[in-house]
Parts: C-alpha cells; structure tokens; sequence
C-alpha cells in the first residue's frame, strides 16, 4: 500500500521479546480507551471524568480496590480453568457449568455437617472450609474430566460437550435451590441457603485469603509449563498432537488430566465467589451473572496468550473494570451496560492487537 | 527501457527484441539475504544466465537455492545486490512483476488448479484474461505454443488427470505463453518418468534454439546435469562455491564441491556379526486408515547386528509395518515379540523404555514439532527418563548438553539449540530426529526412508549412522523405495507387495532385478 509517497508494508515478525508484547498491550489499551471515550461523549459524560471515577474507585477507593480484588481473583480462576486446556490445544468453553457444579458440591458438604438449618450453627472451620474447598474442586474436575474423557476416549469435541454441560448445571443448579429443592434457602426466596458465620472464609486486609491460592497458583501453573514433564506433555499435544502420541505420550490421559485440572480450577472460583466474598455467602438468585462473568476467562486467557503470569495484570485489569465500570455507571446516571461494554471493546481490540505480534509495519520511502 | 508498473506483455515483448544468442539475460550481483536468527541465506551470490544456454544451479538442501529462487521469481527481496535485465537494474517486488518481466517459473510443487482445464489453467492471471476473452484465439495461440516446443497438450483435459510430466508441461506453456524469456525450473526432472524427461529434454533444446535461458536448480539427480545444462554453479552454505562448464567436470568433483569433501558413493558394509534375535513379528495382519488390510499375514525375524531391508512401492504396507512395530497401530491377529517378551499390545511408551526407537517418515507432522526448540524436541525422547526427570521436573540442564551433543555429532546446521525445529531445512531436521532415536542406543532401529529428499550429504551421512547402529549390535529395519540404498546396506532384504513379504532373501543372493520385479507384483520366485 501508498499513501502519499510512504510505502507501507506487512512483514511476518520471526520472534517478538515479551517487552514488546507488553508495549504492544499497552498501546491496546490506550487506543481502547480513547475510541471509548466517544462513547461517553454520546452519553453526555466527560470522558475524562468518566475515566477517572472508574480507575479511582477500582484502585485507589478502598472499598473498591477489595472488590476489585475479589473480581480479579474470580476472572484469575476462570482464566486458569481456560488455559490448562487451552495448551493441550483443547478448548474448555465449561468454565460455567464447572462453576456451578463446584459451587453445589462445596455447598454439599455444608449441607451435610447440617449447616442449613441456621447461620449460627457453630462449626469448625478448621475441619469444614478445607473439606469445602476440596469438594468444590472435585466437584468442578468431575464436570470437566467428562468432556475430557468423552475427548480423549471417542474423540468427541469438546467445545460442544462442555458449552451443553454448562445448560445441564445450570438447571440442577436452579433445581437444587429453588421451589423446594435441597439446597432451597428457608427463607424460600428462591436462592440457596446461608453459609453459616461460623465458616466465612478468613480475610487478609477485607480481601478473601483465596488471593493467597490463586498466586500460587499463578506460580504453580507457569511452573508446570516450564519446567514438568507433564507440562511438557500438555504443550507437545498441543502443538504436535501425531508426534506427542509417536512419542509415547498417552494423549487421551492428558486430555483428561487437562480438563480435570481445568475443572478444578473453575471450582475453587465458584468457592471462592459464592462462599468466600464478603456480602455473597450463598448461591445467590441470579447466579447466572456470576456464569456469565466466568466467559471473560477466556478472552483473558487468549489475551494473555496462555500465560499464567501475563494473566496476573490482564484480571486485575478487567476485575478493576468491571467494579469501576459498574460504579461510575451509576454515579453519572450511565445507561445500563455502559460496564460491559468498555470490557468487550478493550477486550476486542487487546485481541486485535495482536495482529502485531506476528507482523510488523514498516513504512518507507515509495 | 520499461516503467515499473508494465500492464502487458507488449512493452516486455519491446524489451526482449533482438536477442542475440549468447547475450547475458540476467545478471545477479552479490545477491545477500539474511533471515532472523542470524541464518545468512546467501551471501553474495553471482550468477548469469546467457541467451540460448542451460545454467543449472546445484545444491543441497539448505545451500540457499529455494531463497536464491525466491528471489529471482520476486517472492523475496534481497538485503543486498543487484539483479540486472540485459544490462538494466530491476527490482522485483511480487512474483507478478518477475513475470511482467519475462521470468518463468516452473515449480517443483506444482501451482495449478486440478479441478479446472489445461487452457483455463494456462489463461489463469494472463492479461488477456482480464477483460473480454476470446477464447478461440487464445486456445489457437496456446496450442501453437504446446506444438512449437512439442508437448502433446489436450487443452481441454482436467489437471488432475494428467501425469505429473503432463502437468509440468502445462506449467512451462504457461510461462511461455506469459512471454517468459527465462524459464527457472525447480526440481524439473525429479517427478518425471524416463520417457518424460526425454520429452523435456527435447522442449528444453527447442526452448534454447529460440534464444532463451533456461536455470534448472537441483538436489538430488546429478546425472541430469550433464544430460540438460551448458555451465553449472555450486552453491554451498549460501555462496557461490563454483561455476564451472559441464563439459569440463564430472559427477565426483561436483559431488565433491556440493558436500565440500570427498563422497564415496558406495558405502562399504563390514560383514554382518549377526547376534540373538530381536524382533519376531509372527502372522502378522493389521489395517490401514481406511479400514484396509495393510499387512496380510507377515512374518519374519531379525538378529542383533542386522539390517532388514524392507522394499516396496510406497502403499504396499511397510508404512503400515512400521507403525505395528512401534506400537501406533494395532495388531489385528498375530504376535510381536522382543527380546523374547510378547509387545503385541504393549504401547508406545512401553516400547520406547525396552529399546525401540522409530524414526518415521512424516518427519515435520509426526517426528517433530514444528514450534519447539531443538532441545525440546530432543526432549520428545527423554520427558520420561528418569536420567533426565528428576520428581516430574525436567533437567533442562542435561537436556541441553544432550541436544548440543547431538547437533555436533549430527553436524547439524542451526545458529543455536534455542531455534524453533520449523527453522530447520528437511535435512537437519532429519539430523536432529536420527541423533534424539540414536542417541537412546535402542536395540531395535525402525527407519522409514530415511533418507528420502535429502542431498547426497545428509543420505550418505544417514546410511552410515544406520551401520554404526548395526556395528554397535542393533537390529535395524531400514523401509525404503530406493533399491540401490536397500541392497547397500541390507543383510536381508524383504520385498512387499500389497500387505505382503514377497520372500526374505539374504542380500548376497538379491539382485535388483528380481527384487524390482517382486515389488512390482512381477514374480513370485519359488521357495527355495
């Protein structure tokens, strides 16, 4: 292409240092923001102002940086729950469905030291909140390892798997808790019952100590990825899915060991939302929000590229977005969805951008 | 002179008047082209191409041919150098400008469409064709075209029913039909049969006799040149090692300044020392993908320190064979035993950790992954040996070394261990998959064609490592479509012919002939 005497030119990039990577995020997320200002121009807001009640609220009001950090720790989870599988070059579109499972199994096990019947039952946390967390994860891995098995056993895809398990949770969920179900709250408002006080999660600094996992987590992944073998056996079937099993790897196993882990993962989040943030405490009527927020794991996961540390920054962005989001939207009377959409554009262009990691501009005399 | 921007073919008919016969056509000038990762593809090439002669371009595999080529033909640019066109400098920036220029390209894969005609595909991208096309005079003026070099073309024949001569023929009627006055043809005889040749040869002849330059570029079939070119150049690890009249040299100098050193085109095999047996594979039948029967009740055994010379036409089920033995394809009936223990249904890892070590054919699908480094690829080997996995971590450390060590012995050509194996030409990646398999000194050895499309190097360079794993006491099954290399270096030699061993016959008594004969579903010769 020419424009006025410069000649433009697309070449394909051999290597990219992650320095650029990052500058590339970066340039993302400013050019993001920009094009977004117009929509807070039509909205009869300043963008600057718009933007600074949003990024103040999310990260330097204190109250709102602590649900910026319960969300960060959420979409975190729900990433992780993506890109396990994701390197093993399948596609875990069941981190809802796993989240509701895991949210029921945690719950079980409340139910069955008898905390339903009041908020007061004394029980030992001790004993409780690990058997809570750990039913949590088996739970969600149990959800997960049937797409994984029905993947690696018969070769049924399992996008489609998982996106109809997230249908079948949904409804045992809704089943469990409504109209006389189990889990019903007595008060029959439609929603789960209270977690008793007695096993609210403990908090570091107001911000649920799940934070603690979900960092060595963070840790814990890149390590496997780097340095495991079985790591090494989740990339090979990924990227050479015929030379991994010409090497031995049994790639039905690690179909399943990767959505097993996925799983649990996205079970420890449904713990972590719906029985460790403050002010939650229950499978909550509109549990299907919470779902949906679970499918940002997956732009999170595509943007941070697989990273288990690039998705650090990545969540705690987006966490603090959709906190401030929400809060600026009300506090100059936005319409409804202005939140949402500021992440879907700047998750859209994130995505976009990286159009430059694999090609470079290169502009020149004509 | 013509502008930049040339919209047919008669200002470059203009430009191309008056050719006199050994006129330089083309004149490449200190061509460099560097890629990322430090690879200096060519390094200030020279090279020309007179009116009227055959300069074939040799080479191995990674010498910089196909980027020399690219860059003739406009797919790249060089970093350095001038190209000059009867004296004036060009530029090329697309393929399309190469053309507009009168550069024909032959490809050794070839770029046509199978669904479509011969004449639809010769019209393909011709100026003519842009607007209204009169189809008459064009087919008129092809076929006159197809006559005058003697191809015998049915205009009106679909591509993908033609022979692969055939097709050639369709690529070269249509650079001379764009107004190509310099053919460059990659690989021309490699696809092609006997009679095939003869015919190009011919066209070839005509094509000169009519004032243009003809540039083969060549690997692998040195008679060739001596049949086809006038001059030849040597290009060696991106540079021009010599240009040399082909009448004045021979088969062993160009293979000597191709490798830069001495080749023995005959390996000499020590005396087999055969030791207990390795491998019975016993009535063995299994299925191809297709559901198939593959390999149809075969048998044999083999000793330490031999090597079984599986021979076929590609598609008679060694392929299949190979497979069974490594474990990723099942037994249908019949046994395998190793080492005396029954495999039959053991799996892969399991086969790995006793001593089997498959080298396979599909080396960038299924040998390698293309978007690992070389160390883990290496790693491919070893993620499960205990040497080099200590508490489920790999010890990246000792992997290197051994992957470092593997590229010296296997002198194989990269700037480093670090590089991505896609970055590779098929012959070091060859290097890279032999040295991971051997290095492990398995005791069974599966290679299939191993040396297939490389250049006399890397295949000379391959047999040996196979005979230095028979020397140190392995069983080496060796599937290939070569017969020469499977009478080199086999002690038994297994012709198959649709899922079938034909018969095991000691190589002493195996002559090419027979063994042809029974691979070609020929002749069955009697049990002795």
């Amino acid at each position: 292409m020419t424009l006025t005497g410069y000649r433009i030119r697309v070449v394909r990039r051999a290597t990219l240092p992650a320095w650029e990577a990052a500058l590339f995020s970066l340039l993302a997320l400013v050019v993001g923001l920009f094009l977004f200002g117009f929509v807070f121009i039509f909205a009869d807001a300043s963008p600057q102002q718009a933007y600074r009640e949003i990024f103040r609220y999310a990260f330097f009001n204190p109250n709102g940086l602590r649900l910026s950090l319960s969300r960060f720790i959420f979409l975190t989870l729900c990433t992780y729950a993506f890109i396990v599988p994701l390197r093993a070059g399948e596609w875990n579109i069941g981190m809802t469905g796993q989240l509701y499972i895991g949210a029921l199994t945690g719950y079980g096990v409340v139910y069955l030291f008898g905390g339903k019947t009041s908020p007061n039952v004394p029980l030992s946390p001790w004993v409780v909140l690990p058997l809570m967390i750990g039913a949590s994860m088996l739970g969600g891995a149990l959800w997960g390892g049937i797409a994984g098995w029905l993947k690696g056993r018969w070769d049924v895809n399992e996008i489609v798997v998982t996106m109809m398990l997230n249908f079948i949770a949904f409804w045992i969920v809704s089943h469990t808790i409504k109209d006389g179900g189990i889990f019903m709250n007595p008060g029959g408002r439609g929603e789960g019952f209270t977690l008793p006080t007695s096993l609210r999660a403990p908090l570091i600094g107001g911000v649920p100590f799940t934070i603690l996992l979900v960092l060595g987590l963070a840790f814990g992944i890149d390590l496997l990825f780097r340095r495991t073998s079985l790591g090494y056996q989740i990339r090979a079937v990924g990227l050479g899915p015929k030379a991994a099993r010409y090497a031995g790897v049994n790639v039905p196993r690690i179909s399943l060991v990767v959505f097993l882990l996925g799983g649990a993962i996205a079970g420890l989040a449904a713990y972590h939302y719906f029985a460790a943030v403050p002010g939650v405490y229950k499978i909550a009527r509109d549990y299907n929000t919470i779902g949906d927020l679970a499918f940002f794991g997956i732009i999170c996961g595509l943007i941070a590229q697989g990273n288990a540390l690039a998705t650090l920054p990545v969540a705690l962005l987006f966490g603090g977005l959709s906190i401030g989001g929400r809060f600026a939207q009300g506090k100059l009377h936005l319409g409804f969805g202005v939140d949402y959409a500021l992440m879907g554009v700047l998750m859209i262009i994130l995505v976009a951008f990286q159009f430059f990691y694999r090609y470079r501009l290169i502009v020149d005399r004509a | 002179m013509f502008g930049r921007r040339t919209p047919a073919n008669d200002l470059a008919d203009e430009f191309w008047a008056n050719v006199q016969p050994g006129e330089v056509l083309l004149r490449a000038q200190g061509i460099t082209k560097r890629f990322p990762g430090g690879v200096v593809a060519n390094d200030h090439i020279d090279f020309e191409i007179r009116a009227q002669e055959v300069h074939a371009l040799l080479g191995e595999n990674g010498a910089g041919k196909t980027t020399l080529m690219s860059i003739l033909f406009g797919l790249l640019q060089p970093d350095e150098g001038e190209i000059y066109l009867r004296g004036h400098p060009v530029r090329f920036s697309s393929p399309q400008d190469a053309i507009r220029y009168g550069i024909g390209m032959v490809h050794q894969h070839r770029k046509l469409v199978p669904a479509h005609t011969v004449l639809e595909n010769i019209l393909l991208g011709h100026p003519k064709a842009r607007g209204v096309l009169n189809v008459r005079e064009a087919a008129e003026e092809v076929a006159a075209i197809a006559e005058m070099y003697g191809f015998n073309l049915d205009l009106y024949a679909r591509v993908w029913q033609l022979t692969e001569g055939e097709k050639q023929a369709v690529e070269i009627v249509k650079a001379l039909y764009r107004g190509a006055h310099i053919l460059i043809m990659d690989e021309p005889t490699s696809a092609l049969t006997p009679v095939e040749t003869d015919r190009l040869l011919e066209a070839i002849e005509r094509m000169t006799a009519n004032n243009l330059g003809v540039v083969p570029f060549i690997t692998h079939k040195m008679p060739i040149i001596f049949r086809i070119s006038d001059r030849v150049t040597i290009l060696r690890r991106g540079r021009v090692v010599a240009t040399l009249p082909t009448r004045d040299t021979n088969e062993r100098e160009l293979a000597q300044l191709l490798v830069g050193r001495e080749v023995l085109f005959d390996i000499q095999k020590p005396p087999a020392t055969p030791g207990d047996v390795v491998v019975e594979v016993e009535h063995v039948t299994a299925r191809n993908d297709k559901g198939g029967l593959a390999l149809n009740d075969v048998s044999f055994s083999l000793r330490a320190g031999q090597v079984l010379g599986v021979a076929g036409v590609a598609g008679n089920g060694q392929h299949e064979l190979a497979e069974v033995l490594a474990g990723l394809r099942p037994v249908e009936h019949g046994r395998i035993r190793f080492l005396g223990r029954d495999i039959t249904t053991a799996s892969v890892l399991e086969r790995w950790q006793l001593g089997i070590g498959y080298t396979p054919a599909e080396r960038t699908e299924v040998g390698s992954i293309g978007d690992f480094t070389l160390v883990e690829n290496v790693t491919l080997n070893y993620f499960w040996d205990e040497r080099y996995v200590q508490n489920g971590l790999l010890n990246e450390k000792k992997l290197r070394a051994l992957t470092e060590s593997i590229i010296e012995t296997y002198q194989v050509v990269t700037p480093s261990p670090d590089v991505k194996a896609k970055t590779l030409s098929g012959g070091n990646l060859q290097k890279v998959i032999m040295g991971r398999v051997l290095s492990r000194q398995p005791k069974l050895v599966i290679a299939n064609l191993p040396a297939q499309g490389l250049d006399i190097g890397a295949t000379e360079f391959v047999q040996r490592r196979l005979l230095d794993a028979r020397a140190a006491g392995a069983a080496v099954i060796l599937i290939s479509e070569d017969l020469d290399e499977i009478l080199m270096l086999s002690d038994i030699i297994a012709p198959m012919y649709e899922g079938r061993i034909v018969q095991l016959i000691p190589a002493e008594q195996a002559d090419k002939e027979t063994i042809g004969a029974m691979i070609a579903g020929g002749r069955t010769r009697a049990n002795a």
